[in-house]
C-alpha cells in the first residue's frame, strides 16, 4: 500500500498540494500539510501533485 | 521569552550511587579479551543487550546488519541536558568505554573508530586512555552541537563534516555513516556493556538484573532530597526505589519521555515499554513540593522550542506556538486547554526527527499528570509557587 510522505526538511507550507490534493492532505495551523491516506485517488492527480511541489518534498512511498 | 524563576544550572558532576554492586562504574577495568563479530551478536543476543542512547534497539541486530570493515561511532555527545550518565562513565571510567570501542573495532575490523563528544573534560579522560589503549585508530572527536544534534543522522552529518542536523530521508547509519561507509553507531554506554559482555561471558553478565533484562543500566536522578545523581542499578528493581519517600507524577526517559502517576513500575526496557513507557537515556525526574510543576513544565517546553533545528514547519512554529500557551497557563492568564490540545496532536508525528513528538509527549504527560495544578492555574488560581529550575536546562560543558 503507497503513502505520500513529505520531505520535512524541504517543505515550505507552500499549501499546492492541499490545494491539488484535499481528498488527501490538509494544512496545519502554520500551513504545512497533514497528509492523510491517498486511497483509490487517481494515481495521475497524484502525480501531478508531487511534481508540482515547488520544493520538491512531496512523495510516494512504497 | 518569559524568564520564570531562577535558572541554577549544574556545573559540578552529580554525586555517584549505586544500588547494588557496580559493574560500569567498579573501581577496577576489567580485561576485556578479544571477540569476533559472531561471538558478539550471540553474546548480546543472548543477554538482550538494547542500545543505551534512548531508541533501545537490540544490539545484536544493530552488529549483525553490518559487515567487515565497518566503522565505528561512539555517541557520547550526551544532548540532553538532564541526562550525566554518559558524561560520568566517560569521566570516571574512560577506560572501559575505550575497550569497548576497540573491542567492536577489532571484532569489525574497522579502518576507522571515531568517539564523539561534546564536552572538554570527557574528550581529554577518553584521550588519555586511547594512549594508554595504544589503539591508533581510535579518534576522539570534539563536536559542538545542540540537543538535535545527538540524533545519530545529525552527529554523523557532524562528523563528516556536514550541518550537524537530522536528514530529511531517514538514512541509517548501517547502510550509510561515517564517510558514507556503513557505520556501527551506539551510545557510550552500549560499548561500556560489549565490553563487559566481552569480559565476563553472557552467563555471568546475566548474574545481576531481571530476565527479561539482563544486567544493569547508568540513571540520571533529579529532584530528589539528595539532589542530581547517576546511579548504576540492576534491571528489575522497583522504580520507586530511586524516588525514595517521594509521592507524586514521575518523568521517566528525560525531555522526550513521559510523566507517569503510576507506582508500580519496574526499571526494565521491555516491562516499560510493554506500559507504553519509553525508558529512553535513562533521565528519572521528580518534581519537590516547593516548585511550581507547571512552571518547570512550561520552562522545558520553552527550552525544547528553542533546541529545534529549524528545519521542519510543524516543530519550528509549533513548538513555540504550544510554549507560548503553557507561559501564559503558568501565569495564571487566559489560555484555551482544548486548543492546546489541538496544537500538540498538530505538531507530534510530525517532522524529520523524533524532536517534536518528543517534546509533545513530555508536554501532553505533563499537563496530564499534572491535572489539577494546570485546572488551578487556568481557574486563574495560579499556584504561587516559584518555578526553581528542579529540571535542568543545561550545563556542566
Amino acid at each position: 500500500m503507497s503513502r505520500l510522505a513529505i520531505d520535512w526538511t524541504r517543505c515550505d507550507g507552500h499549501g499546492l498540494c492541499a490545494r491539488l490534493l484535499p481528498e488527501a492532505i490538509s494544512l496545519d495551523d502554520w500551513g504545512f500539510p497533514i497528509v492523510g491516506e491517498i486511497g483509490d485517488l487517481d494515481r495521475a492527480v497524484v502525480g501531478t501533485a508531487v511534481a508540482s511541489c515547488p520544493r520538491l518534498a512531496l512523495r510516494v512511498e512504497k | 521569552m518569559t524568564m520564570l524563576g531562577e535558572h541554577p544550572v549544574i556545573d559540578a558532576m552529580p554525586a555517584l550511587f549505586t544500588v547494588a554492586d557496580p559493574r560500569l562504574l567498579a573501581t577496577r577495568t576489567p580485561d576485556v579479551p578479544p571477540r569476533d563479530r559472531e561471538w558478539l551478536v550471540e553474546a548480546a543476543q543472548r543477554v538482550r543487550l538494547l542500545g543505551r542512547g534512548g531508541a533501545a534497539f537490540p544490539v545484536a541486530t544493530k552488529l549483525a546488519a553490518v559487515g567487515k570493515g565497518a566503522r565505528v561511532v561512539v555517541n557520547g555527545s550526551e544532548g540532553e541536558p538532564a541526562s550525566w550518565k554518559d558524561r560520568v562513565l566517560m569521566r570516571q571510567h574512560p577506560d572501559l568505554v575505550v575497550a569497548g570501542a576497540a573491542l567492536v573495532g577489532r571484532a569489525l575490523r574497522s579502518p576507522q573508530i571515531v568517539i564523539a563528544v561534546n564536552d572538554a573534560t570527557s574528550a581529554a579522560a577518553l584521550r588519555a586512555a586511547v594512549r594508554r589503549c595504544g589503539d591508533e585508530r581510535i579518534e576522539v572527536r570534539h563536536v559542538e552541537h545542540r540537543f538535535v544534534g545527538g540524533e545519530i543522522s545529525a552527529l554523523i552529518n557532524g562528523l563528516n563534516r556536514r550541518t550537524p542536523v537530522p536528514d530529511g530521508v531517514r538514512v541509517l547509519p548501517h547502510e550509510r555513516g561515517l564517510g558514507g561507509r556503513p557505520t556501527y553507531a551506539s551510545n557510550v554506554e552500549t560499548f561500556a556493556h560489549l565490553a563487559l559482555l566481552a569480559a565476563l561471558g553472557p552467563e555471568r553478565y546475566a548474574t545481576t538484573g531481571s530476565a527479561g533484562e539482563p544486567g544493569t543500566s547508568l540513571v540520571t536522578l533529579h529532584g530528589t532530597e539528595r539532589g542530581a545523581a547517576v546511579l548504576e542499578v540492576p534491571h528489575g528493581i522497583d522504580l520507586s526505589r530511586l524516588v525514595g519517600e517521594h509521592r507524586g507524577p514521575i518523568l521517566i526517559g528525560g525531555y522526550h519521555g513521559a510523566w507517569t502517576a503510576r507506582t508500580d513500575l519496574v526499571v526494565e526496557r521491555p516491562a516499560l515499554r510493554a506500559a507504553g513507557i519509553g525508558w529512553g537515556a535513562g533521565v528519572v525526574a521528580v518534581l519537590p513540593e516547593r516548585t511550581c510543576p507547571v512552571g518547570e513544565i512550561a520552562r522545558v517546553a520553552q527550552w525544547l522550542a528553542d533546541q529545534s533545528a529549524r528545519q521542519c514547519g510543524p516543530c519550528t512554529f509549533g513548538l513555540p506556538t504550544i510554549a507560548a500557551d503553557l507561559q501564559r497557563i503558568v501565569a495564571g492568564g487566559h489560555a484555551d486547554r482544548g486548543e492546546l490540545s489541538r496544537r500538540i496532536g498538530q505538531v507530534t508525528g510530525r517532522g524529520a526527527c523524533h524532536h517534536p513528538t518528543g517534546a509533545t509527549g513530555f508536554i501532553a504527560s505533563g499537563l496530564t499528570a499534572f491535572d489539577a495544578d494546570v485546572r488551578a492555574h487556568l481557574a486563574g488560581r495560579p499556584c504561587g509557587r516559584t518555578t526553581h529550575g528542579v529540571l535542568p536546562l543545561g550545563g556542566g560543558r
